[in-house]
């Protein structure tokens, strides 16, 4: 309880000071929308000279692109500041405050920022969904709705533990934010339907780095039925409860290596 | 005249060579990326009418990869300056007004170090990374069969457009710089200009797939020369005269712009208020 009021404490003091550069803000939405809509305008091209990609119709590809954003943003919202842990505060000497207060650090990280750029991605994921949801066919099941509902939540919860893990490791190596970068990238590939990759890389993105798993898989569940959602379902919560233990583990393991850098 | 920018040609130089170890890193990011594109196109062709020797918009799927491959590497030698970042951080911790007083003019000085980082990637990345694919694809028959004296006409004309290219790009990188003197918002601008960039060059995807009117449009824009103009040039998919339009429309942009941005930085830097620096 005295952490729930610890981190609104925290997160309210960060908007504070967030709210000294609203035109920054909306340029950076503005742009992010933008991006998005590049991206999307080059898959519709492509699929204008096609019937169809592996069987996928442009309905369903941009299903698969909305559905996406979901998990990415929820992420987005929270756990924000791990990217600075990876990229400079390990280096810049800029963490030793975090050790000398009672709390955790893993805890003040999370509280430090509260990143709402990613309602904007939220917004966008669900507009796309309920445009192409209107395009489908498909009996919708009840199970199929509850396996996209956790397939976002602990599908977060999944790109987050990856997020601290490689974070953690700039506490031993001072910068681990391209390391971070390269794993977190391996989201892009998710936008698209498992289909449309060599086995490998399928196997790739459901056991390794397991962004088809919680992204690919229940749109597939929706789509087309292929797999028992319940075992999915069961399956995304497993996999997140194990990367979040073992993400935590590797946070406190390297935290005890923190040196601080002095400068 | 131009002897004094020297230093800032030098100092882009050495600095990319500093940072070498990110850059491989962000090699390492990009084959991720390509890897993922090629899958995208193989599918794309397994999915057409004509399955895998079709030939869509008039890019055949092994033309399709190498383009793809190219551009990629055409995009990681020509683009890496930080000028619209350098521009923020000047205007930021006020240094701008150290070089509004000195006799030096400041787009001179990004100019100058832009063609200091192009010459370091060219030599250290460029030269390796184009012949490694060239041959690799050439051998693999994703190429078109090269006679020789043509092809070295095209290689002369796409090291040219390559050239245009960046000091377009810093051209354009400097006008969005000029813009943070409004907005002080400079991760959100650079992020607009990338953007912007990579879907109007024909980055994500060539401009032949843009529906009819638009691509009209998109080709006579400067942006088509800054990747799609070149590599096309390189895959000898332009003849000769075409590929001499395409370097002289990219040259014609750079004044049309470069004066743009002059009447820009005059209003601009008005604007500016040096806080300390």
């Amino acid at each position: 309880m005295r952490y729930v009021h610890l981190y609104f404490t925290c997160i309210k003091r960060s908007m504070i000071s967030r709210l000294e550069y609203k035109k920054d803000t909306i340029v950076a939405l503005f742009s992010f929308f933008f991006s998005n809509l590049c991206s999307l305008a080059a898959v519709y091209f492509i699929l204008q000279s096609i019937p169809a990609l592996a069987g996928y119709s442009l309905a369903e590809l941009g299903f698969f692109y909305g559905f996406s954003m979901l998990p990415i943003s929820l992420d987005h919202l929270f756990s924000d500041e791990f990217w600075l842990v990876a990229y400079r505060r390990v280096k810049d000497g800029d963490m030793d405050m975090h050790f000398l207060r009672p709390v955790p650090v893993i805890f003040q990280v999370f509280a430090e920022t509260f990143q709402p750029e990613g309602f904007g991605e939220m917004i966008l994921g669900v507009a796309l969904i309920t445009v192409c949801a209107f395009h489908l066919t498909v009996t919708v099941t009840f199970g199929a709705i509850a396996v996209l509902i956790i397939g976002a939540v602990f599908g977060a919860v999944i790109i987050t533990s990856l997020k601290v893990a490689m974070a953690a490791l700039a506490f031993i190596f001072k910068r681990s934010g391209p390391l971070l970068q390269i794993i977190y990238n391996f989201s892009s590939y998710a936008k698209y339907p498992l289909a449309i990759y060599p086995f490998l890389i399928r196997t790739l993105l459901i056991f390794v780095l397991p962004f088809g798993l919680f992204i690919s898989l229940p749109v597939d569940t929706l789509l087309t039925g292929a797999h028992d959602p319940w075992l999915l379902s069961f399956a995304i919560i497993g996999v997140a409860a194990v990367f979040f233990a073992l993400a935590v583990r590797i946070w406190t393991l390297c935290e005890r290596r923190y040196e601080s850098t002095g400068s | 005249m131009l002897k004094k920018y020297k230093p800032f040609l030098r100092a882009g130089a050495i600095d990319t060579m500093a940072y070498r170890f990110n850059i491989l890193i962000w090699a390492g990011i990009t084959v991720c990326e390509v890897a993922c594109l090629v899958f995208l196109w193989l599918a794309v062709y397994r999915s057409s009418e004509g399955g895998m020797d079709a030939a869509i918009h008039g890019f055949s799927y092994r033309e399709m990869i190498a383009y793809v491959v190219l551009t990629t590497i055409f995009n990681f030698v020509t683009y890496n300056n930080d000028t619209v970042w350098n521009i923020n951080t000047d205007i930021k911790k006020g240094t701008v007004g150290n070089y509004l007083i000195k006799p030096i003019s400041y787009r001179g000085k990004f100019a100058a170090t832009s063609l200091g980082n192009l010459l370091t990637m060219t030599l250290m990345f460029g030269i390796p990374f184009y012949t490694a694919a060239l041959v690799t694809l050439g051998s693999l028959g994703f190429l078109p069969d090269l006679s020789f004296p043509t092809f070295f006409a095209h290689l002369g004309l796409f090291l040219l457009a390559g050239l245009c290219a960046s000091l377009l790009n810093d051209t354009i990188s400097y006008i969005f710089g000029v813009l943070c003197f409004y907005t002080s918002s400079g991760w959100g601008l650079n992020s607009l200009k990338v953007t912007l960039i990579s879907f109007l060059s024909g980055t994500l995807l060539p401009l032949a797939f843009f529906p009819a009117g638009l691509r009209e449009i998109v080709n006579r824009l400067p942006f088509a020369g800054m990747s799609q103009n070149p590599i096309l040039i390189l895959m000898m998919k332009y003849d000769l005269a075409q590929s001499i339009r395409c370097v002289a429309l990219t040259a014609a942009w750079i004044v049309v712009l470069e004066l743009f941005a002059k009447l820009l930085f005059s209003h601009a830097v008005r604007k500016v208020t040096v806080q300390g620096g």
